[in-house]
């Protein structure tokens, strides 16, 4: 604050007081869009610190290496097909795509948590079960993101590469149909983890015997039953018990280029997308009696 | 349990409750509350434990009553307690701060949060946090912080959408002397310059008596009193004298004043008396007495002044009566 003798000031500093908002206030809509835009950024890192950028992008770049290269092959060939089909490659990626959700769910479910800011968001006007709802579809989205990218870049490698254009894209179809399925259900396993265990390092860890650990069990079970106990239900019938086995099993049914220990016959199809669709309510609702839960404490 | 309705400063109520009930298991959280808030600043007196934050988290509609209701700003806690929570600033007791998150972040998200647009939320953050108080350190992660600046920065998320009502839940928690007497005047602003409804809870009456306009003393999950902070202060007819020298001298004094026909009793280095019966009563008749004595006695008077009530004496009151 320097004063210079004989010069008038010329700015002078107003103090306003306290001035009242009485411009447009946003309904309940516009405050989920919000949250749930603001959700996406965060899982990605976006408007985080740049350390935290590092790990989902990291892992993006992983899971584009492969689809990368399998384009230069099939472009520079003149291969008539895609060496790995579109549910497949998800299939192949499948540890990426479980580290993505097990190192990011606990960004939307356990910091809120923690912290105990959950309590100002639930004394603004978005009630517990909206909130859960959108940190939920935040991952999802996040996650169906995170596999989708690939698959595009499969695509357009296929179309530069001169490929059949509608088997294609009939191709591409299911599998991003598996991967909306797949993003639900995943996202509501590692949000629901993340919600019960605050510690960072224990959701990760909950979040992985869940998506990885057990699908490796699952399949390892599968084979057993189907190559060493020549049972065909048997293996078909344990592939409901991991989110992975089931997106497998439904696109092996759906003939969309997944192989799985049996085959998954058309009975078996309305048992593998009931259970998917309870497993997804499943978390929806534990997450919501968590959120609310701990809102009212 | 009867309710007490305190004097309104002008307008309906901003918040009424009628026999507002919340049990858990056993535990009477609150029993039975029947209130009305008007504007301005109300204090929420209670030990620990006594209701306080229970009777906030019901009108925000986060609890849900076990009997009775309440209204706040016209509005239903049960049926209508989402268009609450856009009207009301919440400031809670215990920590709620993400460590990772800049005060200017947070407070901009947490606007936005309560339906203001991206570009009036950041207007409406930097505003806030000019008001109570949080400079350059706006801009750095409130794990760095301290008390101080933590509770101004949930202060300013609570003000951040410009509510007509804020619940500051213990704001001078933890805060040094200074801070405290700061956040106090913050606490009074808000009331009076803001405009805006302010229920203020402490289990430290002293503070509530400075700042606040009316006071609501909870005990153990019951309404104890409710009216305006100048009822609560009133002279009560009691008269506290001093002595020169040491308790020796106080004795001598109260007993010598007993002897005459007041009742009296030690208080600190004074000697309290109760109201004097009704022919010392008259036209100071009292104080004469009492400088009588204490010229008999050979005692130097050096002080002699009415006595006034202090919102303890309410739960001293509370306390006998249960």
């Amino acid at each position: 604050m320097s004063e210079l003798s004989g010069t008038p000031r010329s700015g002078v500093i107003h103090d306003l007081g306290y001035r009242h908002f009485d411009g447009v206030r946003e309904g309940t809509p516009a405050i989920a869009r919000t949250l749930f835009v603001t959700g996406v950024r965060h899982a990605y890192g976006l408007g985080r610190s740049g350390k935290s950028k590092v790990m989902p992008f990291l892992l993006l770049a992983m899971s584009l290496l492969p689809a990368a290269i399998v384009v230069g092959v099939v472009v520079l060939t003149g291969l008539d097909s895609l060496p790995v089909s579109y549910a497949d490659y998800t299939n192949q990626t499948q540890l990426l795509v479980s580290l993505f959700a097990a190192a990011q769910a606990p960004v939307l479910f356990s910091r809120d948590l923690r912290h105990r800011s959950i309590v100002l968001y639930l004394a603004r006007p978005l009630s517990a079960p909206v909130f859960a709802l959108m940190r939920w579809l935040s991952l999802a989205v996040s996650m169906l993101v995170f596999t989708l990218v690939p698959t595009l870049l499969l695509f357009a490698g296929a179309l530069l590469a001169g490929l059949d254009k509608s088997d294609q894209l009939t191709s591409v179809g299911k599998a991003i149909a598996l991967q909306v399925l797949l993003a639900a259900m995943v996202a509501g396993i590692a949000g629901l983890i993340s919600s019960v265990s605050l510690r960072r390092g224990f959701a990760v860890v909950g979040s992985v015997m869940a998506l990885i650990v057990l699908t490796g069990v699952v399949t390892v079970v599968q084979n057993i039953a189907y190559y060493e106990g020549d049972s065909e239900s048997g293996s078909v019938a344990t592939g409901l018990a991991s989110p992975w086995s089931l997106h497998n099993g439904l696109a092996n049914a759906w003939d969309a280029g997944v192989d799985t220990p049996a085959a998954v016959g058309a009975a078996w199809v309305p048992a593998y997308v009931i259970v998917a669709l309870l497993l997804v309510a499943g978390c929806l609702l534990g997450l919501v009696a968590r959120f609310r839960k701990v809102g009212s404490r | 349990m009867a309710g007490v309705t305190g004097e309104l400063i002008g307008g309906p109520a901003v918040i009424s409750t009628a026999g507002l009930t919340k049990h858990y298991g056993n535990v009477h959280a609150l029993t039975d509350l029947t209130v009305d808030v008007g504007a301005g600043v109300t204090g929420l007196v209670g030990a620990n434990g006594a209701g306080k934050s229970t009777l906030i988290k019901i009108l925000l509609g986060l609890l849900e009553p076990t009997g009775g209701h309440a209204h706040v700003l016209g509005h239903d806690i049960e049926q209508q307690s989402q268009e609450i929570r856009r009207l009301v600033g919440y400031m809670p007791e215990h920590d709620c701060l993400p460590p990772d998150v800049s005060a200017s972040d947070f407070v901009v998200h947490m606007a936005r949060m309560s339906g203001l647009g991206a570009s009036a939320a950041r207007e409406r953050a930097a505003d806030v946090l000019r008001h109570v108080g949080l400079d350059e350190e706006r801009y750095r992660p409130m794990g760095g912080y301290s008390t101080g600046m933590k509770q101004r920065a949930k202060l300013a998320q609570a003000l951040a959408h410009d509510p007509r009502l804020v619940f500051l839940d213990e704001p001078t928690n933890g805060l040094d002397p200074a801070a405290r007497t700061d956040m106090l005047r913050l606490v009074q602003r808000i009331g009076s310059d803001f405009g805006i409804a302010v229920l203020v809870t402490s289990h430290l009456l002293g503070e509530l008596e400075q700042v606040s306009d009316h006071v609501i003393v909870l005990d153990g999950g019951h309404l104890l009193r409710s009216s305006s902070t100048g009822e609560f202060t009133e002279r009560t007819g009691s008269l506290l004298v001093e002595v020169v020298g040491t308790e020796t001298e106080r004795d001598r004094l109260g007993e010598a004043l007993a002897q005459r026909g007041l009742t009296c009793r030690p208080r600190g280095a004074m000697v309290a008396i109760d109201p004097p019966p009704p022919e010392l009563a008259e036209g100071g008749a009292a104080q004469d007495l009492i400088r009588d004595v204490a010229a008999e006695l050979g005692l130097g008077l050096m002080r002699l002044q009415p006595d006034r009530r202090h919102l303890e004496d309410v739960f001293l009151e509370g306390g006998t009566r249960v």
